[in-house]
């Protein structure tokens, strides 16, 4: 058995160097974009396990709620009779003088186990500063050195006692009492820590202790929230990256298929002296799981440098959209490479299962003939014409199903039916479409262009395979391209009703899902007091729990949204006293209608708001609740703003406005940001979010080419003899060139065109369930018609461009070497 | 001036193999030449020689007055597109075209005008102008050597070579493709150079030369 492997498939794999390495290349490909998204997937979402632990040790819950915890619970908690300790907690946005944003947290120093006990002996705790050490190591801090924190509305000066090593984020540590100060949060906590002596359970006293509306949950929580949220994120990304190994499977199909094509008169001589079907059909998925084997294994190396390109842009768009991050490392571990060579050597094995069947079952006799599935294929088009509509039914008859557990798994299904009844109709559509063209081809191009199009319907089966695994890759590009397209515009449009302000002030701090750095009181009235400001919008947002979930919660004056910005509803109408407005993604997680009531906990408080209107809103998919602001002080007074958006008189200068009021807020850490400016960093961080998807596709597309080169060599080397026979019978060089080049450039055509129907249907898909589904948005179709046609025109080009290494063979054949050949 | 002149030709393949040694010929226009011999006696490697798909070791070749070996590649495929044409034994009809493209496929591949109309001539000439749409694979033997034939003479060659053109085929095939040989020769007037084992193929030839071990061992006329 290893001797007939080592001749029938170890010495034309040899042999064929360029073709076997354009097929190890395409099972790498699409094993390393896998890899590359679980990896550097997992390395973005990182660690949410408080950054905290290293300071104050393991905490076994969390005490928290909306709107902030007050500090007086404290002493209720510390008096319990249990084994616990309670320890405050602030983690807000702070500026460092000179140097930018970064977190504060806030903690009982003298309780911190990695403290230096002198400082938590001694007066300088007032003063003294933990930073951890990725922090200390960019800004170039020591131990002794000074630091200057700017907060809300003061600056104060601290001393680094530590630096806390082995941290994979940046931090600043203040004892609570210095952090309140700053921060102007005197008696408020951002969340209270419990650490509980061994064997103790504490939950049941603490929930008694505190009010109904706050939470107490571990750690692990936050953790698993977080991992919920970026769910959906990460299974877009991975049916990308499974997208890319299916159009290699599809292509390890076709390169199987034409060895056994191209070894029929070895594998007839082989069965007619006595080996087995079984021996022809392990020789041949032998070759399969070898090739799995050597291009997973290659794939893992690709997908690590891939994963560390990718960790970036994927880090960018949890923070962007998701929630706070910091990326961990990259791990490849054991479990991870042992799962991606099974997964490219089985996907190699199956791919090649029918190829390899059709091998072993074939008789002596009939090896020697031309391809049994060639005209198994043909004669099966109209059967393959039903199934392929069968497919395309279900396909739509999935789509009008829901999420199931969140996920749109049954349209991902319908993506899967979408392609498989692309692969069912490629046969019919080759035939046809070259039927079509038969005398055009013939007009403009003479013999090469009859021979072209005929010896693509004469390899029907090989044909419809590079076809299909063409189309499949343009279909992913066409898709999202339409997807993010439509989602651009939509959000364009959103911007031009949503931004309407001429300028918009926030707190210094990280542009990230769910953080909302206050600004200092006397803000809002400085701005109001500028010459030319017609009115000054003041927004409080804050993220809160609702059902498991989180979302923003705001608080603005609803008479000027009402008159300034354009709001498009879904349904209902702008909200009043003890009533809200949410937006479509929060409606849609939470299934919500006009008239249903919202319970949220605000402070030690429910508040019942009655949903008066749901909006479209583009900013975030976690969803937001609006209510005016006078119904969030009922329930919790003194909330500081988070966001101003100042509207100025008809004809006043803005760009003097905007320096004057640089001038009177100096002082203050703050965001100042003409609309214009604030319109062009939404796009960009649009944009940045779906770097990500068009680095997928762009493998996929590569993955393609690779393919289709592959094939095209393919082709040649099984039709050397007609190709040596067209030479003598009066072809030169340069006609053979042309007619594998028109070759090439029909396969982009049919794939093109085939690739761009299964796209525009597979947009739909994604635009209207997938995408809804996974994040709840309306997205209006508008597909960018000019990029599309310049994507499609390159990969066209690009098709024929993979045909060129075909011709210099081609071209070099000399009749003497092939024409007897029999 | 002959079609085919061969002078002193000699042929050695990679390894030492001499398949020729010495072998001098003259074909005329309209005059049928059989080679005859044992297998491996040389005639198709002289084949191969009188249709410019391979060239003398020593001796020289020439081809409708032109010598093969000093032809560059553009020049061999002038030569082949209109002053040789070849018939196999084993047809080499391209099996995705149909009768009429394959016969047509000369034609067009040197731009030649009413290339369709030519093609299908020549298949009535041949007696296959019912099947000028089948594909090969719906042909008998006999009518895709028919078919062969028609391609090899529709550029109208001066010159006509089959390698054992009725190898393949049944007699009532093979006679009438002999028939359609000598009508080549008689009626076209190309010169027509044929190998084979056949005494039928030998006995409607003009001038059958026999072969051993790469040397011309006797003519007869």
């Amino acid at each position: 058995m290893l001797k007939l492997f080592r001749q029938l498939i170890l010495r034309p794999l040899r042999r064929d160097l360029t073709r076997t390495v354009l097929t190890l290349l395409s099972i790498a490909l699409g094993v390393a974009v896998v890899i590359a998204i679980e990896l550097s997937g997992d390395a973005a979402t990182g660690s949410f396990e408080s950054s905290l632990t290293t300071l104050v040790g393991k905490v076994d819950y969390e005490i928290t709620a909306n709107g902030g915890v007050d500090e007086t619970y404290i002493a209720r908690l510390a008096a319990l009779p249990v084994n616990a300790r309670f320890s405050p907690v602030i983690e807000e946005p702070v500026v460092i003088i000179g140097q930018g944003s970064t977190t504060l947290y806030g903690i009982d120093l003298i309780a911190a186990t990695t403290f230096p006990s002198r400082d938590r002996e001694g007066a300088d705790l007032e003063t003294s500063a933990a930073v951890s050490s990725d922090l200390a190591a960019r800004l170039h801090l020591h131990q002794g050195d000074p630091i200057e924190l700017q907060g809300r509305d003061q600056t104060l000066h601290f001393t680094i006692r530590t630096i806390a090593a082995n941290q994979n984020t940046e931090w600043v540590g203040v004892d609570i009492a210095s952090a309140q100060r700053l921060l102007n949060m005197y008696g408020k906590l951002d969340r209270i820590e419990v650490f509980v002596s061994p064997g103790e359970n504490a939950e049941r006293i603490i929930k008694a202790t505190i009010p109904a509306t706050w939470d107490v949950q571990t750690p692990g929580a936050r953790s698993e929230e977080n991992s919920r949220m970026l769910r959906a994120f990460r299974w877009n990304l991975r049916i990308l990256g499974y997208i890319s190994l299916l159009v290699g499977a599809f292509l390890i199909y076709n390169t199987i298929a034409v060895s056994v094509v191209r070894r029929r008169t070895e594998i007839g001589i082989l069965r007619a002296i006595g080996t087995s079907s079984r021996g022809v059909l392990l020789v041949f998925l032998g070759e399969a799981a070898m090739l799995g084997v050597i291009g997973s294994a290659l794939g893992i190396v690709l997908g690590r440098l891939l994963a560390a390109a990718l960790l970036g842009m994927i880090s960018d768009t949890v923070n962007a959209l998701f929630t706070t991050s910091t990326p961990g490392p990259i791990a490849l571990s054991t479990a991870s490479i042992v799962a991606a060579l099974l997964a490219g050597t089985a996907v190699a094995f199956f791919s090649a299962l029918i190829p390899a069947r059709e091998a072993a079952r074939v008789a002596p006799a009939e090896a020697m003939r031309r391809s049994i599935v060639e005209h198994e294929t043909r004669l099966h088009i109209r059967r393959d014409l039903v199934i392929a509509a069968c497919a395309a039914v279900i396909a739509a008859i999935l789509c009008q199903f829901g999420p199931i557990d969140g996920r749109p798994v049954l349209g991902y299904a319908a993506t899967l039916f979408a392609v498989a009844a692309t692969a069912m109709l490629a046969p019919a559509f080759v035939t046809g479409l070259i039927f079509l063209l038969r005398g055009t081809l013939k007009r403009i191009a003479g013999a090469a262009g009859l021979i072209a199009g005929r010896s693509l319907v004469a390899s029907l089966a090989r044909t419809s395979i590079v076809v299909t695994a063409l189309a499949t890759a343009i279909s992913m590009m066409i898709s999202v391209g339409v997807m993010v397209g439509s989602f651009r515009e939509t959000v364009q449009v959103w911007l031009d009703n949503q931004l309407r302000a001429d300028i918009f002030v926030r707190a210094q701090g990280p542009a990230t899902a769910g953080i909302y750095p206050p600004i200092a009181a006397p803000v809002p009235e400085i701005a109001r007091q500028i010459p030319g400001v017609a009115e000054v919008d003041t927004l409080r947002a804050f993220e809160f729990r609702y059902e498991g979930t989180r979302a923003t919660f705001a608080a603005g004056n609803v008479d000027i949204v009402r008159r300034r910005r354009f709001l498009r509803f879904l349904s209902g109408t702008f909200p009043g006293p003890d009533s809200a407005m949410v937006t479509e993604p929060f409606a849609d997680k939470h299934r919500l209608h006009v008239g249903d009531v919202l319970r949220i906990p605000l402070g030690n408080r429910t508040a019942a708001l009655k949903v008066a209107g749901i909006y479209y809103d583009y900013s975030s998919d976690r969803g937001t609740v609006l209510v005016d602001r006078s119904t969030l002080l009922n329930y919790l007074p003194d909330q500081p703003i988070t966001n101003i958006a100042i509207y100025i008189q008809p004809g006043a200068d803005a760009t003097k406005i905007r320096r004057d009021l640089e001038t009177r807020l100096r002082d203050f850490p703050l965001m100042i940001a003409p609309n214009e400016v604030l319109r062009r960093a939404a796009v960009e961080v649009f944009d940045r979010t779906f770097a990500v998807t068009y680095a997928l596709e762009a493998v996929a597309i590569v993955v393609a080419m690779l393919g289709a080169a592959n094939s095209l060599l393919a082709l040649v080397l099984d039709r050397r003899r007609e190709i040596g026979l067209i030479r003598y019978l009066g072809a030169a060089t340069g006609q053979v060139r042309r007619m594998i080049l028109m070759e090439a450039g029909l396969l982009g055509l049919l794939a093109g065109s085939l690739g761009l129907a299964l796209g525009m249907a597979l947009s739909a898909v994604l635009i209207y369930v997938v995408n809804k589904q996974s994040f709840g948005w309306t997205i209006q179709f508008h597909p960018p018609v000019l990029l599309l046609a310049g994507a499609l025109l390159l990969v066209w080009a690009v098709t024929v461009l993979a045909g060129v290494y075909p011709t210099r063979f081609a071209a070099k054949l000399q009749p003497i070497e092939v024409i007897h050949e029999e | 001036m002959s079609a085919i002149s061969i002078r002193d030709v000699t042929k050695v393949y990679e390894g030492g193999v001499q398949a020729l040694r010495g072998v001098s010929l003259e074909c005329a226009a309209g005059q049928v030449s059989a080679l005859v011999g044992r297998s491996g006696c040389g005639k198709t490697t002289l084949l191969n020689l009188c249709g410019a798909m391979d060239f003398p070791t020593t001796g020289e070749v020439r081809v409708a007055g032109q010598v093969t070996s000093k032809l560059d590649d553009a020049g061999l495929t002038h030569l082949r597109r209109t002053k040789i044409g070849f018939v196999f034994q084993f047809f080499q009809l391209l099996p995705s075209l149909t009768a009429l493209e394959n016969v047509e496929l000369p034609l067009l591949l040197s731009g030649a005008k009413n290339s369709e109309a030519i093609a299908l001539e020549r298949l009535h000439w041949v007696g296959l102008d019912d099947k000028a749409r089948s594909l090969p694979y719906q042909l008998s033997g006999g009518q895709m050597q028919r078919a062969a034939i028609a391609r090899a003479l529709v550029h109208d060659p001066a010159v006509l070579i089959a390698d054992e053109p009725t190898g393949n085929l049944d007699n009532a095939s093979g006679d009438i493709i002999l028939k359609l040989i000598r009508r080549a020769a008689d009626e076209l007037g190309a010169a027509v150079l044929i190998a084979t084992h056949s005494a039928e193929a030998a006995a409607i030839a003009d001038v059958r030369v026999r072969m051993g071990d790469g040397r011309i061992e006797g003519i007869e006329c």
